[in-house]
């Protein structure tokens, strides 16, 4: 796909001192469109889906909060610790509104591995499909959050020919 | 039609685009402000290069305006009044600007660049800000991811502050930051030696400052710190004291209860202090010795999930679930909260269902 002006700008906004010190792409120099392409075909690989991983994430924080601010345990395979730092983030995407500097840190008990996301994180996998570049302080690989998170594969999507409802 | 009008749209994007980044390069490269005035307080005017942020030109004239985020305006911090001269807020302030601030001018300074004459109000107490140059004198370990670091004032020598205060310690360009950066951290120090500070920093994943503090600061180096800063401070009332903590939010109220040994205050004050296990409690002989030292005065620690091996007989639950418990007619009490945000929210509410007004509530959020 061909990156749009639109998406020029967006990039724009990714770079580093625009609205974070370290922008969102890190080392990364490919266009957006394929920064998004390339994830996009990896989350399809994997089995899930963009909303899938966010409601996830979004599922651990919210389990997390009651630790106010302390590592909990969720459930028998999770310790998610839920915190925040002062200030709030716009969404280099353009939506409106700021997003508290929250960070979540799961840790998946039976492995060990954990991983640390904001919530800007959460609404930019969401929103945009967008994990940020590579070699970004905050960029999540697909592929960790569906082991470290435990995501199951999503349902493949209802094939064009067959009518929705229907086995 | 639909290809021409899409070609069309592109077309005035790129312009627009082009056009942008041509006046953000000439604006940087080109343009010269020249000398500008800046009367501050009607008492004091400065005069300053054009150009630069007005939270920078104000830093290197010493007015030292609190900050969090290095003037990305992205914490909200660094907010004065510009009485004249800045126009209308910008798109990047409105989100931090409430009605009420922005009627009376409140700006963040950090999005206010200096390009004509401005008059400004600042807190009169920040000009008791003052930068120091300092050595690193001590560093050691309270637990395994919260690190005491004592600094010896050279130049100025001293410091005059309100225990439960804040300054800003300065990171050094290295390789998490292009450029040098500050950060806010509370003192955990006895005011009275005002010849040195002491500061409690926790281990934050990627963090700029405290993954400089934890992997590359070593005693012997020099640093840089300003302040004081903060209205956070023990408030000269006859009421009891409740004060709750949760990990490096230890800091401020331990320089409070120095400052109450210090004066023989003989208030009723309980601290409770909130961790997950054993491993995550520190100081806790300094507690002990606070308790000996002040009349009434109760260190209440207590774990919400203790490890296996942790022999604890202390109390057990949510920080707020022991303040609920131990809390009894907090209408004459009032509240000192120190930690994260959620802890404090959740506290606030708490001691409000015990009685306590809302406005004898004084927190100091990691936020």
């Amino acid at each position: 796909m061909k990156q749009t002006p639109a998406m020029d700008e967006i990039q724009r906004q990714m770079q580093p001192g625009i609205i974070t010190r370290d922008g969102f792409l890190g080392r990364d120099r490919r266009k957006l469109v394929d920064i998004l392409d390339d994830d996009n075909a990896e989350v399809n690989r994997l089995g899930l889906t963009h909303e899938a991983i966010a409601r996830r994430m979004r599922e651990l924080r919210d389990a997390g909060r009651k630790g106010i601010g302390l590592a909990t345990r969720v459930g028998q395979g999770f310790e998610v610790q839920v915190d925040s730092v002062r200030g709030k983030l716009p969404c280099p995407f353009g939506h409106a509104g700021l997003v508290q500097k929250i960070n979540t840190t799961v840790k998946n008990l039976a492995s060990g591995r954990e991983i640390t996301y904001t919530d800007l994180n959460i609404h930019m996998i969401g929103e945009h499909g967008f994990y940020e570049g590579r070699g970004s302080a905050f960029r999540l690989e697909p592929s960790h959050l569906k082991e470290i998170l435990a995501i199951p594969e999503s349902p493949p999507p209802p094939s064009p020919d067959m009518p929705q409802g229907l086995p | 039609m639909l290809t021409a009008f899409l070609i069309s749209v592109g077309v005035m994007c790129a312009i627009t685009a082009v056009l942008a980044v041509l006046m953000i390069v000439a604006d940087a490269t080109i343009a010269n402000y020249g000398e500008v005035k800046i009367a501050v307080n009607d008492s004091r005017e400065i005069t300053v290069e054009g150009g630069r942020p007005l939270l920078s030109t104000l830093k290197d004239e010493q007015i030292f305006i609190p900050s969090a985020c290095g003037g990305r305006g992205s914490c909200g911090l660094c907010k004065l009044k510009i009485t004249e001269g800045a126009g209308e807020p910008l798109p990047t302030e409105l989100p931090w600007l409430s009605p009420d601030e922005q009627r009376q001018k409140v700006r963040l300074s950090c999005q206010i660049k200096v390009k004509n004459n401005l008059r400004i109000e600042i807190p009169e107490e920040l000009f008791n800000v003052k930068q120091y140059e300092a050595e690193v004198t001590a560093i050691r370990d309270l637990t395994y991811d919260i690190k005491e670091v004592r600094l010896k004032l050279l130049a100025p020598g001293e410091i005059s502050y309100r225990a439960g205060q804040f300054i800003q310690f300065e990171v050094p360009a290295y390789e998490l930051t292009s450029e040098p950066v500050y950060r806010a951290y509370s003192m955990s120090s006895d005011p009275a030696r005002n010849g040195e500070i002491e500061m409690e920093i926790r281990y934050v994943p990627n963090g700029i400052c405290t993954t400089y503090v934890h992997r590359h600061l070593k005693e012997g180096d020099k640093a840089i710190v300003n302040g004081p800063y903060g209205d956070f401070y023990l408030r000269e009332t006859d009421r009891r004291i409740v004060f709750v903590a949760g990990g490096s939010g230890m800091a401020p109220i331990k320089s409070i209860l120095h400052q109450m040994v210090n004066e023989n205050n003989a208030r009723s004050a309980r601290y409770f202090f909130g961790a997950r296990a054993a491993r995550d409690l520190f100081l806790l002989d300094k507690m002990k010795e606070f308790e000996q030292q002040l009349p009434d005065f109760e260190f209440i620690p207590a774990l919400s999930e203790p490890d296996p091996g942790d022999d604890w007989s202390g109390e057990r639950g949510l920080i707020t679930e022991v303040v609920a418990r131990r809390v009894e007619g907090a209408a004459d009490t009032e509240a000192y909260l120190c930690g994260s945000p959620l802890m404090i929210d959740a506290c606030i509410e708490v001691l409000k269902e015990k009685g306590m007004p809302e406005e004898l509530i004084y927190y100091d959020k990691f936020a």
